[in-house]
C-alpha cells in the first residue's frame, strides 16, 4: 500500500470519525430539547376580568371561564373527569353511594396537606364544599366525607370535578388549596403570580412559576405573545382558526354556547311560535363561517355533539321561506330588543346578522346593548365534560327550568347512571321551553409561543399546566 | 296752559319727532343693511358649502378610487370572481380600509350588487345592496340614503368599478362604494361667519321628524318651530327663507335659508338649513332705541331747561309785573317792578313802575285834597254848628242892650230871659264842642260776654216810646232774632252802635214806615241787620257815608256813622250799607265772636294780655 493510499485512508476514517460524533452530538441536543425539563416562568395572558380566586364566589360570574382555568391551579377537587367525562379519583380515592344515590361517601386520599402545611382532613373538605353547596348535608366521618342530598345525586362524582367544588381552606381571608402552585402575588383583576410547589402529592410540575396577566385586550394579548412577552394567550372565538406567527394554536372541542335567551318564558303560542320562527329564520353557518371564521360548530342543542351524540337531531339548517310564513300566520307584530355584550368584538356583528335573517322573515329584531332586552345574546362555557352536569349548570346559568330526566324518562332507576337518552329527552324538554335559541357551539383556543410544550389539547380547554415545560427555544428577557 | 309750559311742550315735541325721525330712519337704514348683509352672508355660506360639498365630493372620489387600485380591492375582486364565495376572510376588510381611508361608509359590493363587505352594517355581507346605481355609475359624487343597523344615514358618496377579468359566470367585475356621512362634523367643517350656523335636515321619513335635524351647535330648543317651514320647502322643493321665533326673545330670532340638497333620483335627500342669528339687529336696534330713549330723555330735559330758561327770560318780567299789578291793587302803590331786560318787556315794566308813580302822586294829591276838604266841611259844620246857637246869643245880647236902652221897666224881666236863653245856648255849644271832643276820644271796647239779641232787644225798648210818639208818623217795628249764642264786646258801645243805627233808621222815614231788625249767627261771627223803609241813598251818598262830619240829614253832627264804623272796626268787624232810592236803606253789622278775647272767667282785655 502506498504511503499516499494510507494518508488517504487515514483522511477518510478521520472524517468518518468526526461526522459521526457530530450525528451524536446533534442527535444528543435535539432529544435535549424535545425531553421535559423543569424551570422557567410560564407567561400566559387571560381576557376575562377575574375579581377573585374564590371558585365558590357566585358573584364573579364574568370570571367563571377563567376561573375554570386558574382553580385547577391552585386548588385541588375531590374527582376529575377524564376525557369521556367519567369521574377519576383526585383528592378522593374511592367513593360509593347507597341504592337511591342520596348518600355518598367519599374516602380521602392520606397524606395530602395544604400549601401552608395543614394537612387535608374530612373536615376541612367538609367545610370547604359547605360553602359551595349549602343544600348539602355534608359531614366528616374519619378520613371520609359523608354527602347526602335531598333528591338522587347520581352525578355526584362528575359534580365534585367542578371547579367550584375545589377544595378550599379559608383562613382570614385567604384561600390556600392543595394545588399543584401556591399563590405567590395576586392584585385583583390584573396580574397573578404562582409558585410551583415542591410537595405537591401527585407530581411537581416542570415550570417554577406562572404568571398570568388578567383583563387585557385580545389585540395586545397578541402583540405581547408575538413579541415573545407572553408564553400563551388564551384567543377569543374568532381568532381560534388563526395562525400566529412564530407559535401555535391549540383548540379545544367545541365547549361554549352561543345562544339568544329570553328573559321570560313564551307567553302565547303565538309568541312561542315566533320564536321557533326566529330560530328557523337564523342562519347559523354563516355565522359560524363567516363571523367566527368556523369557531365553532352550528348549535341545535345545548350540549355539544361530541358531548352527546345526539346534536345533530337537533336542525340547524335555516329556513327563511318556513320562518315566514310561521311570522305570517301568527296575528301579532314582534319588536324584540336584542341585547348583547358590548366587551365582545363579535357579539355586535352576530346580532346585527341575527336581526338581518329575522327581518328576511318579518321579524323585527333590534341590537340593542343598553336598552332592558327582551332577548340576550349570551356565550356560556360548559362547566363539565359530563353532559349531564354541563346540562344541569346550562339550565342554571341561563335560567331555564331544572332538567328532571327521571320524569323525561323511565328508562333509568335510580341508582343506575342516567341513559343518553334521557339526557336527549332532558335537552329536548328545555328546548321545548322556547326559552333559549342555540346558535353555535365555540371553541376556545390558546395561542402558544413556540418554547412552550407539553399544552394538553383537552376537549373542554382546560389548562393542565403541571404538565407544560418550557424550551430554551426563545430567549426571553422582557416581562409581560 | 301758561306760557312757561306752551313752551315747555312746543320745545319737548321738537325734540321728540326730531330724536324719532332719526330714530325710525336709523333702524330703517340698520334693518336694510343688515338684511343685505345677512343676504350677502347666507349666499357666501351656501356658497362655501357648495364648494366643501365639491371638494369633498372630490375628496371622497379620490379615496374611492385609491381603495379601487389597492391590494386589498384586488384581493377582494380576485376572491369573488371564482365560483365558491367566501365572505369570511373580508368581513371586517372594509371596516379596515374604510379607517384608513377616513371614510365613513364603505362597500365592496359585486356584480350582482351583493354586499361583500361593509364597513357601516358588516353583519350585512351577503345582503343585496338595492340603493347602489350599478346601471349608470354617476362620474361625481352624489348624495345617498344609506341603510344602518341602527338607522338610516345620508351621505356624500362615490362609487368605482374594478373589473376582475373573466370569472366562472363570464366578465366579473365588483364596486367599491364610499362615502362621508353628512353629520355633524361634516357641517362642522364648513367656516362659518359669526352668528350664523348650519344645520342639515335628513329628509326620509314623511312629515317632520326633531331626529333627522342635524344641528353641530346642538339641539335646537324647539325643533317643532320649523317644522311647518321644513314641510313646506320640501312640499314646494326650492330655496325659501323664513324667520324663527325661538324664544319670546327677540335676540333668540334667526333668519332660516332652506336650499335642498337631491340625491341621484333627483328626490329631496335632504335640506341644507343656514341660520343667521338675529341677535346683533336685534342688538343694534336696541342700542338704536336706547340711544333714542337716550337722546329723547336728554333731549326733553333740554328742552324742560330750555323752556325753563326762556320761560324764565319771558315770563319773570311778566310775572313780575302780574305780581306788582296784585300789589297795587291790594293798596301797594309804591310797588315798582325792576326788570334787567330790554325790548317790549322792559319798556311795559317802565310803564307800569310810571303808573305806579303816578297813582302815588295822585293818591298824595287826593289825600292832600280830601284832607283840605274834610278841614273845609269840620270848618263848615263847626261854624254852622257854632252859627246856630250864637245867633240867638246875638239877639239875646241885642234884645238886652235894647231893653235896657228902650225899656228899663222891662229890663229885668227881658235880663232875666235872656239870660235864661244865653245858658241854654251856651249849653248847647258846649254839647256841641263835647261830642265833637268826644269823637276824638273814642275809648277801646272792654269785651264781656253778651247776646247780641239782648242789646237789639234793649234799643228797640228805648227807642219805642219814640216810635209811635206824637207829633210823628207811625213807624212799624219788626224784630226778627235767630239764635246767635254767645259772643265778646263791649255792650255799650255796641248798644250806641245799635242805637244810632236804629236813629239813623228812624230819621229816614218821616213819613212812617217800616223799621226791621235781623240778628244772624254763623260758626265764627254775628250780623244784625237794621232795616227801613225811607227814601234811600244814592250810591253817591252810600260811598260817603261812614266820611265823619258828612251827614245827609239837615240836622247832626256827621260823625253818628262815623263812630258806628270806628266801633264796629275796633270790634274787628265791619259794617256795611246797601240802598237804593225810593227802596229803603239796610245797615249790615259783621261781628266776629271773639270769645277768644274772653278773660278766663269771661272777661278779657283788649289788649290780649291775660290777667291772672
Amino acid at each position: 500500500m502506498k504511503r499516499t493510499s494510507l494518508l488517504w485512508l487515514a483522511i477518510n476514517s478521520l472524517a468518518l470519525a468526526s461526522l459521526a460524533v457530530a450525528s451524536l452530538t446533534i442527535t444528543t441536543v435535539a432529544r435535549a430539547a424535545t425531553r421535559p425539563h423543569y424551570g422557567g416562568v410560564l407567561r400566559l395572558a387571560i381576557a376575562g376580568p377575574v375579581s377573585s380566586l374564590d371558585p365558590a364566589d357566585a358573584s364573579n360570574v364574568s370570571g367563571q371561564t377563567a376561573i375554570q382555568h386558574i382553580a385547577p391551579l391552585l386548588f385541588n377537587t375531590l374527582t376529575t373527569l377524564d376525557d369521556r367525562g367519567e369521574a377519576q379519583p383526585s383528592l378522593a380515592l374511592a367513593w360509593k353511594s347507597d341504592f337511591s344515590s342520596q348518600h355518598w361517601e367519599f374516602q380521602l386520599r392520606p397524606g395530602i396537606a395544604f400549601s401552608d402545611g395543614t394537612p387535608l382532613t374530612a373536615n376541612a373538605v367538609a367545610a370547604s364544599l359547605r360553602v359551595a353547596n349549602p343544600r348539602w348535608n355534608i359531614s366528616p366521618a374519619g378520613d371520609s366525607v359523608i354527602i347526602e342530598s335531598d333528591s338522587a345525586a347520581r352525578e355526584l362524582p362528575a359534580e365534585l370535578a367542578l371547579s367550584r367544588n375545589s377544595v378550599v381552606l379559608r383562613e382570614g381571608g385567604k384561600l390556600i388549596g392543595t394545588g399543584p402552585f401556591t399563590l405567590a402575588q395576586w392584585e385583583p383583576g390584573k396580574n397573578l403570580a404562582l409558585s410551583a410547589r415542591e410537595d405537591y402529592w401527585a407530581r411537581r410540575p416542570f415550570v417554577d412559576s406562572v404568571e398570568i396577566a388578567i383583563g387585557r385586550s385580545p389585540r395586545d394579548q397578541m402583540l405581547s405573545l408575538e413579541l415573545g412577552r407572553l408564553d400563551g394567550v388564551e384567543l377569543a372565538a374568532e381568532q381560534a382558526s388563526g395562525t400566529v406567527a412564530g407559535g401555535r394554536v391549540v383548540n379545544s372541542a367545541p365547549d361554549e354556547l352561543l345562544t339568544i335567551v329570553f328573559s321570560r318564558d313564551a307567553h302565547s303560542p303565538e309568541d312561542r311560535r315566533l320564536r321557533q320562527a326566529l330560530g328557523l329564520a337564523i342562519d347559523r353557518s354563516l355565522l359560524n363561517t363567516v363571523v367566527l371564521h368556523s369557531s365553532g360548530e352550528p348549535a341545535g342543542g345545548l350540549l355539544p355533539n361530541w358531548m352527546t351524540g345526539y346534536e345533530f337531531l337537533f336542525s340547524t339548517s335555516p329556513d327563511s321561506q318556513r320562518a315566514r310564513q310561521i311570522h305570517e300566520g301568527i296575528n301579532q307584530s314582534s319588536a324584540w330588543n336584542l341585547g348583547y355584550d358590548q366587551t365582545d368584538p363579535s357579539a355586535r356583528v352576530i346580532a346585527e346578522r341575527i336581526a338581518l335573517n329575522a327581518q328576511d322573515a318579518g321579524i323585527n329584531i333590534k341590537p340593542n346593548p343598553a336598552a332592558s332586552p327582551d332577548a340576550q345574546l349570551v356565550r356560556i362555557r360548559l362547566v363539565s365534560r359530563d353532559a349531564h352536569v354541563a346540562l344541569n349548570h346550562l339550565a342554571i346559568s341561563l335560567q331555564l327550568p331544572a332538567p328532571d330526566p327521571h320524569r323525561a324518562s323511565s328508562q333509568s332507576t335510580s341508582s343506575q347512571s342516567l341513559s343518553t337518552a334521557d339526557l336527549y329527552a332532558a335537552e329536548n324538554a328545555l328546548l321545548q321551553t322556547e326559552r333559549a335559541i342555540p346558535l353555535l357551539h365555540l371553541r376556545t383556543a390558546v395561542a402558544l409561543a413556540r418554547n412552550v410544550h407539553g399544552w394538553s389539547e383537552a376537549q373542554d380547554g382546560r389548562w393542565d399546566l403541571p404538565n407544560v415545560w418550557l424550551s430554551a427555544e426563545k430567549p426571553s428577557t422582557e416581562k409581560p | 296752559m301758561t306760557f312757561r309750559r306752551k313752551l315747555l311742550v312746543i320745545f319737548a315735541l321738537t325734540v321728540f319727532i326730531s330724536v324719532a325721525t332719526v330714530a325710525v330712519i336709523v333702524s330703517i337704514l340698520a334693518r336694510r343693511a343688515f338684511e343685505k348683509a345677512d343676504d350677502e352672508r347666507t349666499a357666501a355660506l351656501v356658497a362655501q358649502f357648495q364648494h366643501e360639498f365639491t371638494r369633498r365630493g372630490e375628496e371622497i372620489s379620490a379615496r374611492v378610487a385609491a381603495i379601487a387600485a389597492s391590494d386589498a380591492a384586488t384581493r377582494i375582486s380576485y376572491a369573488f370572481s371564482r365560483k365558491e364565495r367566501d365572505y369570511a376572510p373580508f368581513l371586517g376588510e372594509a371596516r379596515t380600509i374604510a379607517d384608513n381611508q377616513q371614510l365613513d361608509f364603505l362597500e365592496f359590493v359585486d356584480g350582482q350588487g351583493t354586499i361583500i363587505s361593509s364597513a357601516q352594517w358588516p353583519a350585512k355581507f351577503g345582503y343585496p345592496d338595492a340603493s347602489l346605481p350599478l346601471g349608470q355609475l354617476p362620474q361625481s359624487a352624489f348624495l345617498k340614503k344609506e341603510d344602518l343597523p341602527d338607522g338610516e344615514a345620508l351621505g356624500l358618496f362615490s362609487v368605482r368599478k374594478i373589473d376582475a377579468g373573466e370569472g366562472h359566470d363570464g366578465e366579473n367585475h365588483i364596486y367599491v362604494v364610499g362615502g362621508r356621512r353628512m353629520d355633524k362634523e361634516f357641517i362642522s367643517g364648513l367656516e362659518l361667519p359669526a352668528g350664523m350656523r348650519a344645520m342639515f335636515y335628513e329628509n326620509f321619513k314623511s312629515g317632520f321628524s326633531p331626529q333627522s335635524l342635524i344641528d353641530p351647535s346642538g339641539t335646537p330648543q324647539d325643533p317643532q318651530k320649523i317644522a311647518d317651514f321644513v314641510q313646506q320647502v320640501l312640499a314646494e322643493k326650492q330655496e325659501s327663507t323664513t324667520l324663527v321665533h325661538w324664544t319670546s326673545n327677540p335676540a333668540e330670532d334667526e333668519t332660516l335659508h332652506a336650499i335642498p340638497l337631491r340625491d341621484l333620483d333627483n328626490r329631496i335627500a335632504g335640506l341644507l338649513l343656514v341660520g343667521s342669528s338675529r341677535r346683533q339687529y336685534v342688538e343694534l336696534r336696541q342700542q338704536i332705541r336706547s340711544a333714542t330713549l337716550f337722546a329723547g330723555g336728554a333731549g326733553l330735559l333740554l328742552a324742560i331747561l330750555l323752556s325753563g330758561w326762556a320761560a324764565a327770560r319771558v315770563t319773570r318780567p311778566v310775572e313780575q309785573l302780574a305780581q306788582a299789578a296784585r300789589e297795587v291793587a291790594l293798596g301797594n302803590w309804591d310797588t315798582r317792578v325792576n326788570v334787567h331786560s330790554s325790548g317790549e318787556i322792559a319798556e311795559l315794566a317802565d310803564s307800569f313802575n310810571h303808573m305806579t308813580h303816578e297813582l302815588l302822586e295822585q293818591r298824595e294829591h287826593l289825600v292832600r285834597v280830601e284832607r283840605i276838604a274834610a278841614w273845609k266841611e269840620l270848618a263848615r259844620r263847626l261854624a254852622h254848628e257854632l252859627k246856630n246857637p250864637l245867633f240867638p246869643l246875638q239877639l239875646t245880647v241885642e234884645n238886652l242892650v235894647r231893653a235896657r236902652q228902650q225899656t228899663p221897666e222891662q229890663f229885668d224881666e227881658i235880663f232875666h230871659e235872656s239870660s235864661t236863653t244865653l245858658l241854654a245856648e251856651i249849653a248847647n255849644l258846649k254839647a256841641i264842642i263835647s261830642r265833637f271832643s268826644e269823637f276824638s276820644r273814642m275809648p277801646q271796647p272792654q269785651f264781656h260776654s253778651l247776646q247780641i239779641n239782648d242789646l237789639v232787644r234793649d234799643v228797640v225798648k228805648l227807642v219805642q216810646a219814640q216810635l209811635q210818639g206824637p207829633g210823628r208818623s207811625t213807624i212799624e217795628c219788626s224784630v226778627q232774632l235767630a239764635d246767635t249764642g254767645e259772643m265778646a264786646g263791649d255792650p255799650e258801645l255796641l248798644h250806641r252802635v245799635l242805637s244810632n243805627l236804629v236813629l239813623n233808621a228812624m230819621d229816614a222815614m218821616p213819613q212812617g214806615g217800616r223799621l226791621t231788625l235781623l240778628t244772624h249767627a254763623q260758626e265764627n261771627t254775628v250780623s244784625v241787620e237794621v232795616q227801613d223803609t225811607g227814601m234811600g241813598l244814592s250810591p253817591e251818598e252810600c260811598d260817603r257815608l261812614f266820611t265823619p262830619y258828612y251827614t245827609s240829614k239837615g240836622h247832626g253832627t256827621g260823625l253818628g256813622l262815623a263812630i258806628v264804623q270806628s266801633i264796629v272796626s275796633d270790634h274787628g268787624g265791619s259794617v256795611s250799607v246797601r240802598s237804593e232810592p225810593a227802596h229803603g236803606t239796610t245797615f249790615t253789622v259783621v261781628l266776629p265772636r271773639n270769645l277768644d278775647k274772653l278773660q278766663p272767667g269771661g272777661e278779657e282785655r283788649n289788649d290780649g294780655q291775660v290777667e291772672v
